[in-house]
């Protein structure tokens, strides 16, 4: 921050915060300078989307976005989701799928389909490939992604993050036979 | 399906004979490595991945996360040649050295900068690539030498900084075809006196970084003898691959700061800890014991951090600024500075019967490594032994390389290692003599394919000495019927409308597991008081999964579920010493070292339980109730042995275990790739329907993690066959600098991905594995190519296929 640095006021999180942020900030720049490491930079151009976050509401690249036009703004992060102990249903699909590798791209796909759950509860493969398609992953080849943002849906039209594994059977009562749900023994 | 009935020349029988015996079917496998399935506790079960929960919550810490933990910490910036070729004769610094909040400006002459030669490749030691790089350089050989680096108060000053170093060059004439580059009068690239750790052919007078060439049988007799017959046919084809980016989702990043015991310390995104410390120590002169590197969570490698790319710039201006510093690569440094997959032309000649038995393949290829050798000689050499396998009992093989210099960005490891470019050759070829003999595909390759219990010779085809790998495991024929049934090989439908065509096409592949004779894995396990247990090892896990599985492993011989083995990330000062995360090793080589490991500590807890129930050390076994009597079923629990260890009254000794792996075996895992594909024979359109790849990998230990293997490998190799790759202007300008400009698949246009396990079991590996992460790369531009072949009749050689290329081949037919 070499330059003068302004004050932007958010409410991060459900917080209101101040920050520092120089001319040239990006919303990652502070983000990330204020110990909020979980969106990642992967190209600071606004190409890969692993720095998404929320902003009113928006799913928004914040590698891209200047942080001075902020103020005033409601930010999410995927610090706001549930903890380790307590997951929120989005999070323990994407676990409970195998949904993620070196993981980098999981915080910023995990909060793109946040907003896209939000909008559209129960969409099509074809509608989570459109959303999801600015949200790039090198590891997984996009397919427990998909089974994991099909099975968020259903976990939360049901209401209740059914068990504490997210519902998901344990390998010796998989459904024999079929391929019913993702991660039962019989594939 | 060995051709044992072929009478073989005596001479030759001699030979492999010698193989035969060193190598017997017959393995000494110990009694508890092979488990039925409803024995397994932990292993090939879908454990939850150990890191899953710290990644979803955003909790989980890349290099650049630790930055917050280092106040003084500079941001960084590398100056690199915008010319491909030349010299710079003037570095002017001073406006950037004047600048508010430049700590340091490094260049070539820079004291903090050693003066050594050194290859950045991450592997064995000495090295099997040449050491003909520099830390900082002024003869620059491509676009993207780094000549100068900058220490600032944050990044963005420190390319403020840079932007105001004035470099002046004298240009030299470039070339960046391969072909062109061995021509006598082409641009000299390297000079040879100036090259250390030469390779085996190095003719640097023709840019030819390394040249070897191997032989079984006698090929050109062969081939004379096929001109002579009309039941022999030749085929010939060749084919060709662009560069790939890794598009490693994390770029390479490393922090570099003396410790308080002013140690230096590097946080760094690596596949290669161990590597990378003592290639630090040689070429700073430091000794081992001062260097620490410590690998956090990795945003995945794909053989890109297979190396030292940043880490002795990193580490010179962390000296020169005399403060932590953070060397953090841009998106644009990935694509065109940082590492790729080298391009390869490889052409391919067989003669095979009418009844079709191939008798002789003749295999030659040329690599495009780039400005530098990092695994140029191995990545090319890998692109015959690799595949070739596949056809060992050819009794005439024979195989060649050039690993050739350009002005292009250098070439290094990337999943498949040369595997991918061999396949596509081989595997396109086959299709073609089984159109030319009008046999079936998949009836060719079975006919002709390696099986279990047989000797492989083929991947030793450029050794000198005599060599078998005997194939102890071989699902192949079992992943083609399952890959074929899963397609639908047998009845795909024909579009309606009469210009739509549509088709299944195969290839069948391989890999190894590990380096043999070479990789090193060692585990090192401890007991807490409460029966769970620490793990150290030097397994690096860069995404894929890594600890999870060595977790399992020692939770399946210690009887404890997989998360009451907690496992510490690779760390010089912590774990013990392993080669790194490559050639698909870890599983195979590094898991072994863990069994071993926790077998060992398992006997220290026989003997306390021995002990503690006056029975026989030799009367007890592991179950989920600890250490259990077999002769009278009393058992005690791991958290009384755990106790009585540390605090006991008789004696009192840590529980814990070491062990060591070091193999000359590399079991191949099989596999085989299918591709159902739509052509429009109008416009050379396709549309993809399904990738289908099942794969022989032995016991999954993890299915879900296998799976994930299969689906990100298989999303890599779509896009060697369907992506421009980086491409260059005439001056050797690269043209792809963003995602933006690359062909990385979306969610939007990867086209599904179905995954298949066939279960083998490999005596030789830890509870029956063999490796998977690279090998279901290498299946797809083939598979792809054969199918649109098949479909329309057009034949693509060169990837990426496209439309267009489609639409020419068919209107050339
Ligand atoms: S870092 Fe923001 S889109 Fe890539
Ligand atoms: S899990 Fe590695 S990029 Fe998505």
């Amino acid at each position: 921050m070499s330059q003068a640095g302004t004050e932007i006021h958010l409410t991060l999180n459900g917080e209101d915060v101040t920050f520092e942020a120089a001319r040239s900030d990006t919303l990652l720049d502070v983000l990330r300078d204020n110990s909020y490491t979980g969106a990642k930079r992967g190209c600071d151009t606004g190409d890969c989307g692993f720095c998404t976050v929320v902003v009113d509401g928006d799913p928004v690249k914040s590698c891209i976005r200047p942080a001075a036009q902020l103020d005033g703004a409601e930010v999410e992060t995927i610090e706001n989701l549930g903890t380790q102990d307590s997951l929120d249903p989005l999070q323990s699909a994407f676990v409970d799928n195998a949904a993620l590798q070196c993981g980098f791209c999981i915080p910023g796909m995990i909060m793109r389909s946040k907003v896209l759950l939000e909008e559209n509860p129960d969409p099509t493969e074809a509608e989570i490939r459109e959303a999801l398609s600015e949200n790039l992953c090198r590891c997984t080849g996009y397919e427990k992604i998909i089974d994991a943002v099909q099975d968020a849906s259903s976990r939360m039209a049901d209401g209740a993050d059914v068990a504490a594994d997210g519902g998901r059977l344990p390998d010796e009562q998989g459904c024999p036979g079929c391929d019913c749900h993702d991660g039962g023994a019989e594939r | 399906m060995s051709k044992t009935d072929e009478p073989e020349p005596e001479e030759e029988a001699a030979d492999v004979s010698l193989a035969e015996e060193a190598n017997p079917v017959e393995w000494e496998e110990a009694a508890n490595n092979q488990k039925d399935p409803d024995e397994r506790r932990t292993v090939s079960k879908r454990e939850e991945k150990d890191d899953a929960r710290k990644i979803v919550t955003g909790e989980a810490k890349y290099a650049a996360d630790y930055a917050p933990e280092f106040p003084d910490l500079a941001g960084s910036k590398i100056v690199r040649s915008d010319i491909p070729h030349g010299r710079v004769t003037d570095l002017d610094t001073s406006a950037a050295e004047s600048m508010d909040g430049v700590y340091a400006v490094l260049t070539p002459d820079s004291p903090e900068v050693p003066d050594k030669r050194y290859t950045s490749a991450g592997q064995s030691y000495p090295e099997p690539s040449p050491w003909d790089m520099k830390v900082l350089r002024e003869k620059v050989r491509f676009v993207g030498d780094p000549i100068a680096a900058v220490a600032a108060e944050d990044a963005e000053t420190a390319s403020k900084a840079a932007r105001k170093i004035n470099v002046s060059y004298e240009e030299y004439d470039a070339v960046f075809d391969t072909e062109a580059a061995m021509q006598p009068d082409a641009p000299q690239i390297h000079d040879g006196d100036d090259v250390e750790n030469v390779q085996s052919g190095a003719d640097y007078e023709r840019n030819i970084e390394a040249h070897s060439e191997g032989e079984i049988g006698d090929v050109d007799a062969a081939f004379e003898e096929a001109e002579q017959r009309d039941d022999l046919t030749v085929t010939e084809t060749e084919w060709e691959t662009p560069y790939q980016s890794h598009c490693v989702p994390e770029p390479h990043t490393v922090i570099a700061h003396r410790d308080e015991d002013n140690r230096h310390h590097l946080i760094a995104s690596t596949q290669v800890p161990y590597h990378t410390r003592r290639q630090l120590a040689h070429l700073f002169d430091i000794p081992i014991r001062d260097i620490r590197v410590s690998k956090p969570r990795i945003g995945a490698g794909f053989g890109s951090k297979q190396g030292m790319q940043i880490e002795p710039i990193a580490l010179a201006l962390s000296e020169a600024a005399d403060r932590p510093v953070m060397v953090e690569t841009t998106r644009r440094e990935q694509f065109h500075a940082v590492r790729n997959r080298r391009p390869a032309r490889v052409s391919v000649k067989s003669v095979v019967s009418d009844d079709g038995d191939i008798e002789a393949l003749d295999m030659a290829a040329v690599t495009n490594s780039g400005a530098y050798g990092p695994h140029g000689m191995t990545v090319a050499s890998a692109v015959g032994k690799k595949p070739l396998p596949l056809y060992t009992h050819t009794p005439n093989i024979r195989f060649q390389f050039d690993a050739v210099h350009t002005n292009l960005p250098i070439a290094g490891a990337i999943r498949g290692y040369g595997a991918p470019q061999g396949h596509l050759a081989i595997e396109g070829h086959m299709d073609e003599v089984a159109h030319e003999l009008d046999i079936d595909p998949i009836e060719l390759r079975s006919r002709n394919a390696i099986s279990e219990g047989d000797l492989d010779v083929a991947s030793g085809i450029l050794k000198e000495k005599e060599y078998g790998r005997r194939i102890r495991s071989c699902g192949l024929r079992e992943c083609v019927a399952e890959g074929r049934a899963a397609i639908g090989w047998d009845d795909i439908e024909q579009p309606d409308a009469d210009h739509l065509h549509r088709a299944c096409g195969m290839a069948l592949t391989i890999q190894s597991s590990g380096v043999p004779g070479d990789e090193l894995g060692a585990a090192h396990i401890k007991m807490n008081e409460d029966g769970s247990f620490i793990l150290q090892t030097g397994a690096v896990d860069i995404g894929p999964g890594a600890d999870t599985v060595m977790a399992q492993i020692a939770a399946e011989v210690l009887g404890v579920a997989p998360e009451d083995v907690l496992v510490q990330p690779s760390d010089t000062d912590i774990s013990p010493f392993d080669h790194g995360a490559y050639a698909s090793s870890t599983t195979y080589v590094t898991g072994q070292a863990v069994k071993k490991a926790a077998e060992d500590a398992r006997e220290m807890l026989f003997e306390f339980a021995s002990r503690m129930l006056d029975e026989p050390e030799s009367a007890f076994k592991i179950d989920e109730d600890g250490a259990v009597s077999e002769r009278t079923g009393e058992s005690v629990s791991l958290e009384e042995i755990g106790y009585e260890s540390m605090y006991g009254d008789e004696v009192r000794a840590h529980v814990m275990g070491d062990a060591s792996h070091c193999t000359e075996e590399s079991p191949p895992p099989f596999g085989a790739q299918f591709v159902d594909v739509t052509v429009n024979e109008e416009t050379g359109e396709f549309e993809i329907h399904d990738m289908v790849y099942a794969v022989d990998c032995g016991v999954a230990l993890n299915p879900d993690l296998v799976e994930g293997q299969i689906e990100g490998a298989v999303h890599m190799g779509y896009e060697l066959a369907t992506g421009d790759g980086i491409t260059f202007d005439e001056d050797g300008q690269p043209e792809v600098l963003s995602f933006r400009d690359y062909d990385m698949p979306t969610t939007g246009d990867q086209p599904p991905i179905t995954s298949r396990i066939v279960e083998t079991h490999e005596p030789t590996g830890p509870f029956g594995a063999k490796s998977v992460a690279e090998i279901p790369v290498n299946g797809v531009s083939p598979a792809l190519s054969n199918a649109i072949r098949r479909a329309v009749g057009a034949r693509v050689t060169e990837m990426p296929v496209t439309a267009e290329k489609i639409k020419a081949a068919l209107d050339e037919k």
